[in-house]
C-alpha cells in the first residue's frame, strides 16, 4: 500500500473526512454568530445616529453584513446537504 | 572605514571623559537621559494619535497667529523654550501638527521666553522644573502599567517630561562648574568687534550650558556686579538667543525629517533675529530707552532694560519673519532632506528572511508573510506620498476630507527614488526566497507561497500605478476648474480610505471585521470607478471639464481602479492565512462581483 493510500484508510477509518466537515460548520456557524452580532450593534448605532455621512455608512455597513450573513447561511445548508 | 571607526572613537572618548572628570559624566547622562526621555514623549503622543490630543493640538494651531499663541502661552507656564521646541518636534515627529504650525509654536515659543527674562531681571525667580521631575517620572510610571491607552499614553508623556526635566537638570550640575569658571570681566571689549564677540561668548555659554534662562542669569549678575558694560550685556542676549536652539536640535537627532526640519528653522528664526538686532543695535538701544522711560523703568536699571531688549528684539524676528513662513518651509523641504531624498541612497532591507529558514515550512512562509506586510506598511507610507498625503493622519480616525487638506509637501515625491531604495530590494529578496521555499516546500504549501508571490507584486503595481497617478494628480488637485480639482480629490479620499482599511485589516485577527472590511473595499472600488458609474461621461457631455482633461482623468481613473484593486488582492492574500481552518470559509464568504451587481442595482432602484 502506498503512503497516500495508507493515508486515506486511515482517515475512513478515524472519520475524519466527517471531522473536516464538522470543523467547516462549526467555523460557519461561529462567523454567523459573531456577524449577527454585528448586526445588532449596527442597528442600535444607526438608531442613535444623525450625522448624514455616519448614517450611510452605517447602513451600508448593514447592507454588507446584511448580504454575508445570507452567504453564511447558504453555505451551512450546502454542506448539511451534502451529508 | 571612517563609519566604522566612529562609533569606537565616539566610546572611547566618552569612557576618557568619564575617567577624567566626574562633572563630564552627569552631562553626557544628562543627555542621554534627555534622548530617552524624547523618545517616551514621542512613544505619548502617538497614542493619543486620532483622538483627544489631536483635536486640542489642530484647534490651538490650525491658523498660524493660533500657534504663535499656543508658543507663547506654552512657554510662559513651563519656562522653557528649549522644552517648548522639543514638544512640537515630537508633536511634528508623531504627525500631529504640520512644518508650518511647528515653526509657528517656535517664533511664540520665542516670544515666550522672554517672560523668563522679565522674570529674573524684575524679581529673581525661575520656575524649577527639575523639582517635577521625580512625581512625574513616578505616576508616568505608575500610568504606563495601566491597560488604558489614554493612561498609558499619558504616564508616557509624563515619564517623558520627568526624563527631559531630569535630563537638564544633570547637564546643568555637570555645567555649574563652568558657570563658576566664566569670568566675563576679562573679555570686556567695546564696539563691533566687542558685539560679535560677546554675542559669541553668548551662543557657547548657552550651548554650553543648555539654557538660556542660565546664560541670561550670569549676564544680569555680570551686569550687577558692573563685570561688563551694558552693550556686551546685549550682545550676550542675542548670543544666548541663538545658542538656546542647541537644544531643539539634539532633540530632533532622534525625530524624523520633519523634526529635523523644525529644528531648522528654529535656528534660522534665531539667527535672522540675533543678525537683526546686532544690526540695529543702536536704534534698539534707542527703543529701549524710550520704552523705559515710558512704563517707569529707572535709567540705570539695566536688568529690567535688558529684559525689554530681549522683548523688542524677539517681537521685530516675528514680525519680520511671519510674512516668510511659506518660504521658509519651502526652503526647508528642499534643503533639509532625507537620506533617500538627498541621493544618498541606502538602499533597504528584508528582515525576517533568511535561507536557514528555508528547511522549516511554517516558520519559511511565517517569515514570508512578516516580510510582505512589512512591505505592505513601506508601500503604504510611499503611496500616501504620491498623493501628497500625510501616512499619520491616514492611519488615524481624523476626517479624511480634512486629511486631503493637509499636504505632506508642496513639491511631489520622487516616487521612483523611494520605490528605488525602500522596496525594491525588499521585493527581489521576498521573490528570491519564496522562489527557493517552492523548490524546497513540500506540495501542500507551494500554492500558498505562490499566492504570496502574487500578493507583492499587487502590491508593487499598486505603487507603480501611484507613481503615473502622481503626475496629473499634483497638477488638478489644486485646479481652478472646481469639477476636475473635486474628481482627483475624490480619487485621493477614496485610496486613503482603502488604505485606512486596509490598515485596519492588518491589525485585526477578528474574522468578521476582516470579511466586512474587504467586502466594503470591493464595493467600493467598484462603486468609484468614474468610467462605469456615468461620472466621466457628464463631465464630458455637460463640458464641465476639457477635452485634456477628460483624457488624464480617464486614465488616471484607470490607474486608480488598479490601485485598488491590486490593494485588495494583496489585502485579501496577506490578512486572510491561507492554511487556516476557515481560510476558504472566509475567501467564500467575501462579497464577489455578482453580488456587488446586485447590491449596486438594487440600490440604483432605491
Amino acid at each position: 500500500m502506498s503512503v497516500s493510500g495508507f493515508i486515506q484508510s486511515v482517515k475512513e477509518y478515524l472519520s475524519l473526512k466527517d471531522f473536516e466537515k464538522s470543523s467547516k460548520k462549526k467555523s460557519v456557524k461561529s462567523l454567523l454568530k459573531k456577524l449577527r452580532t454585528k448586526r445588532k450593534e449596527l442597528k442600535k448605532r444607526l438608531a442613535i445616529t444623525i450625522e448624514k455621512k455616519q448614517k450611510q455608512a452605517l447602513e451600508e455597513e448593514l447592507e454588507i453584513v446584511a448580504l454575508q450573513i445570507k452567504k453564511g447561511k447558504n453555505i451551512l445548508h450546502e454542506l448539511d446537504a451534502k451529508e | 572605514m571612517i563609519k566604522n571607526l566612529l562609533l569606537p572613537l565616539i566610546l572611547a572618548l566618552l569612557a576618557y571623559g568619564f575617567w577624567i572628570s566626574p562633572d563630564f559624566k552627569g552631562i553626557a547622562a544628562g543627555i542621554a537621559i534627555f534622548l530617552f526621555g524624547m523618545l517616551f514623549l514621542e512613544e505619548g503622543f502617538k497614542k493619543f494619535s486620532g483622538g483627544v490630543l489631536e483635536n486640542i493640538l489642530q484647534r490651538s494651531t490650525d491658523k498660524l497667529y493660533k500657534s504663535v499663541g499656543f508658543g507663547v502661552i506654552a512657554t510662559t507656564i513651563m519656562q522653557s523654550s528649549s522644552l517648548v521646541s522639543v514638544l512640537s518636534i515630537s508633536f511634528l515627529g508623531a504627525g500631529l501638527i504640520g512644518l508650518a504650525e511647528g515653526i509657528g509654536i517656535i517664533f511664540g515659543a520665542n516670544l515666550g521666553t522672554t517672560t523668563g527674562a522679565w522674570l529674573v531681571a524684575g524679581f529673581g525667580l525661575k520656575v524649577d522644573i527639575a523639582a517635577y521631575a521625580m512625581p512625574m517620572l513616578v505616576f508616568g510610571i505608575v500610568f504606563i502599567f495601566q491597560k488604558s491607552k489614554t493612561l498609558k499614553g499619558l504616564g508616557y508623556i509624563l515619564a517623558g517630561l520627568g526624563f527631559l526635566f531630569l535630563g537638564i537638570h544633570y547637564m546643568k550640575e555637570g555645567f555649574e562648574a563652568f558657570k563658576e569658571n566664566i569670568d566675563l570681566a576679562s573679555l570686556s571689549v567695546g564696539g563691533l568687534k566687542g558685539l560679535l564677540l560677546f554675542a559669541l561668548v553668548g551662543i557657547v555659554a548657552t550651548v554650553v550650558m543648555q539654557s538660556s534662562h542660565a546664560t541670561l542669569v550670569l549676564i544680569i549678575t555680570a551686569l550687577a556686579a558692573g563685570q561688563i558694560s551694558y552693550d556686551n550685556a546685549l550682545a550676550l542676549a542675542i548670543g544666548a538667543n541663538v545658542g538656546t536652539t542647541i537644544t531643539a536640535i539634539i532633540g530632533a537627532m532622534s525625530s524624523n525629517i520633519e523634526g529635523k526640519r523644525l529644528a531648522g528653522a528654529h535656528l534660522i528664526f534665531n539667527l535672522v533675529t540675533g543678525i537683526i538686532a546686532i544690526a540695529f543695535i543702536h536704534q534698539l538701544m534707542i527703543a529701549v530707552e524710550y520704552l523705559s522711560a515710558f512704563v517707569g523703568i529707572q535709567s540705570d536699571d539695566y536688568a529690567l532694560k535688558l529684559a525689554v531688549f530681549h522683548t523688542i528684539f524677539n517681537t521685530i524676528g516675528i514680525v519680520v519673519m511671519l510674512p516668510f513662513i511659506d518660504n521658509l518651509v519651502k526652503f526647508l523641504e528642499r534643503y533639509v532632506v532625507s537620506k533617500e531624498q538627498s541621493g544618498e541612497v541606502s538602499i533597504a532591507r528584508a528582515h525576517y528572511l533568511s535561507d536557514a529558514v528555508l528547511e522549516f515550512p511554517t516558520t519559511a512562509l511565517s517569515a514570508l508573510y512578516q516580510e510582505s506586510r512589512a512591505l505592505y506598511e513601506k508601500s503604504f507610507e510611499i503611496i500616501s506620498y504620491g498623493l501628497n498625503l500625510k501616512p499619520k493622519r491616514v492611519d488615524s480616525l481624523a476626517d479624511l476630507d480634512e486629511v486631503l487638506k493637509e499636504e505632506y509637501s508642496t513639491t511631489a515625491v520622487d516616487m521612483d527614488l523611494l520605490y528605488n531604495t525602500e522596496v525594491k530590494g525588499i521585493y527581489g529578496e521576498i521573490l528570491d526566497f519564496a522562489t527557493k521555499a517552492q523548490g524546497n516546500f513540500p506540495a501542500e504549501h507551494i500554492e500558498e507561497v505562490h499566492k504570496i508571490k502574487l500578493a507583492n507584486r499587487a502590491l508593487v503595481e499598486a505603487l507603480k500605478d501611484t507613481k503615473h497617478l502622481q503626475k496629473n494628480m499634483q497638477r488638478y488637485k489644486n485646479h481652478k476648474n472646481g469639477y476636475i480639482k473635486s474628481e482627483y480629490n475624490k480619487i485621493r479620499k477614496n485610496i486613503a480610505e482603502l488604505l485606512r482599511d486596509i490598515n485596519t485589516l492588518m491589525k485585526t485577527g477578528e474574522e468578521d471585521v476582516i470579511i466586512v472590511l474587504l467586502s466594503k473595499a470591493r464595493i467600493h472600488a467598484q462603486k468609484n470607478d468614474i468610467l462605469s458609474n456615468g461620472v466621466l461621461d457628464d463631465l464630458i457631455r455637460n463640458r464641465l471639464i476639457t477635452n485634456e482633461m477628460a483624457t488624464s482623468l480617464m486614465n488616471d481613473s484607470t490607474y486608480a481602479y488598479n490601485i485598488s484593486k491590486n490593494l485588495i488582492e494583496m489585502a485579501e492574500i496577506l490578512c486572510i492565512p491561507q492554511k487556516s481552518d476557515s481560510s476558504n470559509i472566509d475567501n467564500q464568504m467575501i462579497i464577489n462581483e455578482d453580488d456587488i451587481k446586485e447590491l449596486l442595482e438594487t440600490k440604483e432602484q432605491k
